[in-house]
């Protein structure tokens, strides 16, 4: 499957990068000239772009004004700085947490270089502001195995976060997959939410550790105050415990959230691990059912 | 274009080889003990470079650590310092170490330039808890070490050491923050200082030196 890629240069040189992104069997470039005309391609969800070369020096602006557009609009996309402008001179004080792969054009090889390195950057989420776990490919792997879609698990979960709500006496819970790039919620309590972008979960930071992750309050925890999708989402306080496979790997979160600082004793902290672990045994139960029902390929 | 090669050897720590492409999280609640570990990993040996951004310490102060973990290691190593002046071909200053967008394209162009000469290196963060306390936005971390850091690992013949100091303020659950980085790091040495000059290392995730060991700093 072809994979569209933005690039952004002066039209004297826009068809020397778009030709190295060509060069690529699997890249697709669509070409832009400005900074405007960037902003308004990268607005436009028709495009699926899903990654992004720009120059520094554009008509009407600079390289950092498509950058910023981009982590605005579609964050996790990974963008290369392509350009001849040396690190020291180009201007950031504006952007200081934007973060790009830069790739000298000066450099010998550097065209040649431009279409391994955007596959490199797209295969591997590299700039995404999370980290995922080192065996990240073998746990979406994992995850892959469950036939979600086909499995009746919807109502046995939405019972189970209804349980978890009151039992915590919380405003929200849920029961989230993390996929590659965002979680999806099988079943939620108190609020309706589908998907969220997986830079603006707290669920990507608590998958990572073995016992439930906390956080009493939001505000005091750099990880996550000022992500204000959470803002928007009016969460302030969050326990989350793992969905973990039968061969180890954490697919998904069972979560209480509430919109008051709030903490938990150990023992509430065990019960929630609890309701996982069953939110687990349905998920496998009900994988098992479906493999048994599935007819035998004829050999 | 990633290369395979032989194990990285480790100056004056009981350590085996590390294998090409294995980012190691180095953690620990005493500043000088952390910079004599993380100096004894990073140390180029003869056909490497080291790569190293400083935010607490000046160039020659690097240099000087490399030289004593191994000699002439300050030689051959490309030094991004927020501290003092960029004194010396191989030593460059930033000014702003909240700065990340300007830090990561300083870095990774001295990791590209030190592959022109040799394509061994060790790469090194020290102290990557004081970048965390300068940014605005811890997410930004992350987004450094993956575009910055970890790429250049995983494309790169090098290893690469990330250092944090426990017990910075970082506003927040620190314990939290690391047990997370350590499922991204392929490997996980925490320092304990344990006398005047002495430490016990909890290695974990390089083979063979797995498990608890005292050293002399």
């Amino acid at each position: 499957m072809s994979r569209t890629v933005l690039c952004v240069n002066t039209e004297e040189r826009i068809s020397e990068v778009s030709d190295a992104i060509n060069a690529e069997e699997n890249l697709s470039p669509i070409e832009t000239t400005s900074v405007n005309e960037a902003v308004e391609t990268i607005n436009d969800d028709s495009q699926s772009i899903v990654g992004v070369v720009t120059s520094y020096e554009l008509s009407d602006g600079s390289g950092m004004d498509v950058i910023q557009a981009v982590r605005e609009r579609i964050p996790q996309t990974p963008v290369v700085l392509f350009t001849d402008v040396s690190p020291a001179e180009i201007d950031t004080a504006s952007f200081e947490e934007l973060l790009v792969e830069y790739l000298n054009r000066d450099l010998p090889d550097a065209d040649d270089r431009l279409g391994f390195i955007m596959n490199d950057i797209i295969d591997h989420s590299a700039q995404v502001s999370f980290l995922a776990p080192d065996n990240e490919d073998e746990r979406l792997e994992a995850l892959a195995e469950y036939d979600i879609d086909e499995l009746p698990i919807e109502e046995s979960f939405q019972r189970i976060t209804d349980l978890i709500a009151a039992h915590f006496d919380i405003a929200v819970a849920f029961v989230g997959l993390i996929e590659k790039d965002e979680e999806n919620f099988l079943a939620c309590t108190g609020a309706d939410w589908d998907s969220l972008t997986r830079e603006d979960t707290m669920c990507t930071h608590s998958m990572l550790q073995e016992d439930v992750m906390v956080v009493e309050d939001i505000a005091n925890d750099k990880r996550f105050n000022k992500n204000e999708q959470l803002e928007n989402l009016g969460i302030v306080s969050y326990a989350g415990a793992n969905m973990t496979s039968s061969d180890g790997h954490v697919i998904g979160q069972v979560c209480a959230l509430d919109h008051e600082a709030r903490s938990y004793s150990i023992e509430e902290k065990h019960q929630l691990e609890q309701y996982a672990d069953t939110v687990m045994e349905i998920l496998e139960l009900r994988q098992s059912v479906l493999e048994g029902r599935r007819p035998e390929v004829a050999q | 274009m990633s290369l395979s090669s032989d194990g990285f050897s480790v100056s004056q720590l009981p350590i085996g080889e590390v294998k090409n492409g294995c980012s190691i999280l180095l953690t620990g609640e005493d500043t000088d003990a952390l910079k004599s570990v993380f100096s004894r990993l990073t140390a180029a040996d003869e056909n490497e470079r080291s790569v190293v951004l400083a935010t607490n310490a000046g160039g020659r102060s690097i240099q000087r650590s490399l030289n004593d973990a191994r000699r002439n290691a300050g030689s051959r190593a490309s030094i991004l310092t927020a501290e003092g002046p960029g004194r010396g071909e191989d030593v460059s200053s930033i000014d702003d170490i909240g700065d990340l967008t300007q830090v990561g394209m300083q870095f990774s162009t001295l990791v590209a330039t030190s592959q022109q000469s040799t394509a061994r290196f060790r790469s090194g963060i020290f102290l990557c808890s004081t970048i965390a306390s300068e940014v605005h936005d811890t997410r930004s971390v992350f987004r450094f070490l993956n575009s910055n850091f970890l790429t250049e690992l995983r494309r790169g013949d090098g290893i690469g050491v990330v250092a944090i100091d426990r017990s910075a303020d970082l506003e927040t659950n620190v314990d939290s923050m690391i047990s997370g980085m350590e499922t991204s790091f392929k490997a996980r040495i925490d320092v304990e200082k344990t006398g005047y000059n002495e430490a016990k290392l909890d290695i974990s995730g390089i083979s063979g030196s797995d498990g608890t060991v005292d050293i002399e700093l």
